[in-house]
């Protein structure tokens, strides 16, 4: 961080928080607040003249409160700047600071905290984590017994520059302790807290107990675990020296721990599960190996930054495989343990990564996005006409719609990565998605229903996954009825409705609705607008009395073109176990009602309007460009 | 018990009955076997950890002559403490209840009514804590065809509260748990001067 602060095209600023993050990609407006210091940045030296007659102590969060600091501080020696702050929340006013500041009167006790408005091309997220309480595990007795203590206290201790000035004592009467239990997996892995693994505990509980029988190599050390760990490069040999230097491991994950109220002693309960049996050993102090959790503020980064986040509170990235670093919204990135638990060596990766990726961003005038976005016919907006809708914003992923009730919604096209979510949602059709637009998607349905539709079977695929499903059904000669007749659009929450309901009033024989698994969708959650929308459509068939088979909805990934296949054949196979006259009967009572559905489809031009239109739709497009 | 199917693996019982869901998501960490009172005080052999593997892979052998099997009284403590948030004695229960139905005796000591002297009054019903006693119609010999307590095996963990309930001494507990044995037991712990 220090030499981050030397160089002189970097600027840091501690102390600050985001308030507001408005614009898109290149064109960022975040407000920060600068929070006021009472130390004015200009004028101190930190030479801790008033550290020295600051008479009020409060624990020190940095030291995990091992130890105090003054009101007048800086919060740890590494800090930048290396100036003081005042907390006012400690503070009694005595004003002896000001007086030992004497000539240099960089003490101001007006401050107050300022609001900055900077212009942001990319943003690079690196909040970190925070740590799980054991207190709330009554078992362990964490808070309880002044002997049991976190991972985080373990690295003060053992940190030469902490409160113990690197001496491993024990917190209850500061002897050194001969016998050490080290506990992994406290609250992580644990279906009643935090339910995932944290990642680097296993690697960081290995550390403590080598770095403390470096220092006292008669120390007996003992480490608890239910799976110890180490999937990297080195790791496993760092485990083999942990063994061979006489650390024990336990196998076995221990219920309860009691404490000897004169001795302040620790016994640990638990079973060594190599011997099915109950061990219960006497330790001097215990290190308890706590989860990692979000950062408490999570929620309110996430809604600030508006990235979603994954099951557990994490950031969530754009791909989980394929794209690890970018976050959902084009121009802001995660670096380390905010997107999800992650060690030194992967955090120092993501953030150089990260910082290459938002150099791109700064090194280019111009940044592409995919031509299928979506543009609006304010006309026919319900929320302009003054009724109540904003499912266009509902549906999209990524914020890209500006919604207000009242007004027709804009899309900020820099945002808009073309998953068709709120063209598919929109019940008036206020909204088409460019390269995707109703008007084409229905020529293609009419021209391949147009000679013996029902025996055909339409099949709706995402670009991204039942596509490549389909395709690799094709590749690998994976035989399937050729009946099938495929539409491609770019997520299955552009799948509208209407599509289903022309194609059964057109007399389509089946109808296969198709896209990726939920945690694959390439647009964060679109699948789950399309997904909700089929259910809804599953249960108005099912309503009208359509035979099983006939509307099918199935989740495909690219790599189960055997899968497309059998559905393919399935369909084909209830098909004809209905049997034509049935069929014909079935699609001649329901064209009515289906005709009576499609509630859009005056609306649609066809594609000879849609093409005369062409040129205003690049009109408005050039028009939205110019005006941001 | 519902009808079981005799194909149906332990396994797949065990997760249909309720409490025995999470069977699969057993991690072997230890945490039941280290809370277990039972294991603690009165059979090192008794391991919920390991009836769990045992179930886990279908072996049904070891599973029904497991001690855990048989010894568990379902007092939860355990359960709290699991962090996959396994039920095991509701797991054990069902183990027992495939083991019964497999045809195995319960090795273990169940309370004994004396069909002579019952009078069906239902106290020893009311006091179960696990619904192991009902009523039944059955032939008494000498008394022809009367309402008596009946105590199901497969249910019974021998606790002695129906005997301690018991106005007429018409239901004992077997082997050193007799009134005579903890009588017995009593008086010899007193004559050597037991709580001075």
């Amino acid at each position: 961080m220090v030499d981050a602060a030397r160089q002189p095209l970097i600027q840091v600023k501690t102390f600050t928080e985001v308030e507001k993050v408005e614009g898109f990609v290149g064109n960022f407006k975040v407000t920060l607040r600068e929070k006021a210091k009472y130390v004015r940045a200009d004028r101190c030296n930190g030479c801790a003249a008033c550290a020295k007659v600051c008479p009020v102590e409060v624990p020190n969060p940095f030291e995990m409160n091992l130890a105090p600091r003054k009101a007048a501080y800086i919060p740890m020696s590494q800090s930048v700047p290396l100036i003081y702050n005042i907390d006012m929340d400690a503070c009694i006013h005595c004003y002896k600071c000001v007086e030992a500041c004497g000539a240099l009167k960089a003490i101001d006790f007006s401050m107050e905290d300022k609001f900055v408005e900077e212009d942001i091309g990319a943003i690079i997220v690196a909040t970190g984590f925070s740590h799980f309480d054991p207190s709330v595990m009554s078992e362990y007795g964490f808070g309880r017994f002044p002997n049991v203590i976190t991972a985080m206290e373990m690295e003060r201790i053992n940190n030469s520059a902490g409160p113990t000035n690197g001496a491993l004592i024990r917190p209850s009467d500061g002897k050194t302790p001969k016998n050490l239990a080290f506990i992994n997996c406290v609250g992580s892995r644990d279906k009643r807290y935090i339910p995932s693994c944290s990642n680097f505990c296993c690697m960081y509980s290995i550390k403590n107990a080598i770095l403390a029988k470096q220092m006292h190599p008669d120390t007996e050390i003992t480490v608890y675990y239910i799976d110890i760990r180490t999937p990297s490069k080195g790791y496993e040999e760092f485990y083999d020296r942990a063994r061979e230097m006489g650390i024990r491991f336990v196998q076995g994950r221990p219920a309860m721990i009691t404490e000897d109220p004169d001795t302040h002693n620790l016994t640990v309960h638990g079973e060594d599960t190599m011997l099915g049996q109950v061990i219960s050993r006497e330790y001097d102090m215990v290190m308890l190996n706590q989860a990692a959790i979000p950062q408490p503020d999570q929620n309110h980064m996430s809604s600030v930054l508006n990235v979603a986040q994954s099951p557990g509170g994490w950031f969530m990235e754009y791909h989980p495989k394929l794209r690890p670093i970018d976050s959902p919204t084009d121009g802001i990135f995660f670096a380390g343990a905010c997107q999800g638990p992650k060690d030194i060596p992967a955090s120092v990766a993501q953030g150089s990564a990260a910082a290459s990726r938002a150099s791109r961003i700064l090194h280019s005038d111009q940044w592409q996005i995919e031509p299928t976005v979506a543009v609006v016919w304010p006309e026919k907006c319900l929320s302009a006409q003054g009724k109540a809708c904003g499912m266009c914003a509902r549906a999209c992923p990524y914020g890209a719609v500006d919604y207000v009730q009242g007004k027709a919604p804009t899309i900020i096209t820099a945002k808009c990565h073309g998953c068709g979510g709120c063209v598919g949602e929109c019940p008036t059709d206020t909204i088409t998605q460019l390269h995707y637009t109703d008007a084409q998607i229905l020529s293609q349905i009419r021209t391949l229903l147009a000679t013996e539709p029902e025996k055909k079977i339409l099949a709706l695929r995402c670009h991204w996954c039942s596509y490549g499903g389909a395709d690799l059904a094709g590749t690998s000669h994976f035989e399937y009825s050729a009946n099938e007749r495929g539409i491609k659009v770019m997520c299955s929450a552009r799948m509208d409705s209407d599509f289903v309901y022309e194609a059964y009033r057109l007399g389509a024989g089946a109808v296969l609705f198709s896209g990726c698994h939920q945690q694959d969708c390439h647009y964060i959650t679109g699948q789950i607008v399309g997904a909700k929308r089929a259910t809804r459509l599953q249960g108005v068939f099912d309503r009208m009395g359509m035979s099983p088979g006939r509307f099918r909805v199935e989740w495909i990934s690219a790599a189960e073109g055997d899968k497309y296949a059998r559905v393919i054949n399935e369909m084909q196979a209830s098909l004809d176990e209905i049997g034509p006259e049935k069929l014909h009967d079935e699609i001649t009572r329901m064209r009515p009602e289906m005709a009576k559905r499609i509630t859009k489809l005056p609306n649609i031009p066809l594609v000879q309007q849609a093409f005369n239109r062409a040129d205003e739709f690049q009109t408005i497009m050039l028009n939205e460009i110019k005006a941001k | 018990m519902s009808a079981q199917t005799p194909n149906t693996s332990l396994s797949q019982r065990v997760k249909a009955t309720p409490g025995g869901e999470h069977l699969l998501m057993c991690y072997s960490c230890g945490t039941c076997v280290s809370k277990c009172m039972i294991q603690e005080k009165i059979n090192p052999n008794y391991n919920p950890r390991r009836l769990i593997r045992e179930a886990v892979f279908d072996d049904t052998e070891l599973a029904f002559a497991d001690d855990t099997t048989w010894q568990c009284t379902a007092c939860d403590l355990c359960y709290p403490a699991c962090p996959q948030k396994i039920h095991i004695s509701g797991v054990i229960n069902a183990v027992k209840q495939a083991a019964l139905d497999a045809g195995v005796k319960n090795p273990a000591q169940t309370a004994q009514v004396d069909a002579q002297t019952c009078i069906a009054c239902g106290l020893c019903v009311e006091v179960c804590p696990y619904e192991a006693i009902s009523i039944k119609v059955l032939r008494v010999p000498n008394r022809g065809i009367i309402p008596i307590a009946d105590v199901d095996a497969g249910k019974c963990m021998a606790c002695g509260l129906c005997s301690a309930a018991c106005k007429s001494a018409s239901i004992r507990q077997t082997n050193e748990f007799t009134d005579q044995a903890l009588m017995d037991n009593l008086w010899g712990y007193l004559a050597k001067g037991g709580l001075a």
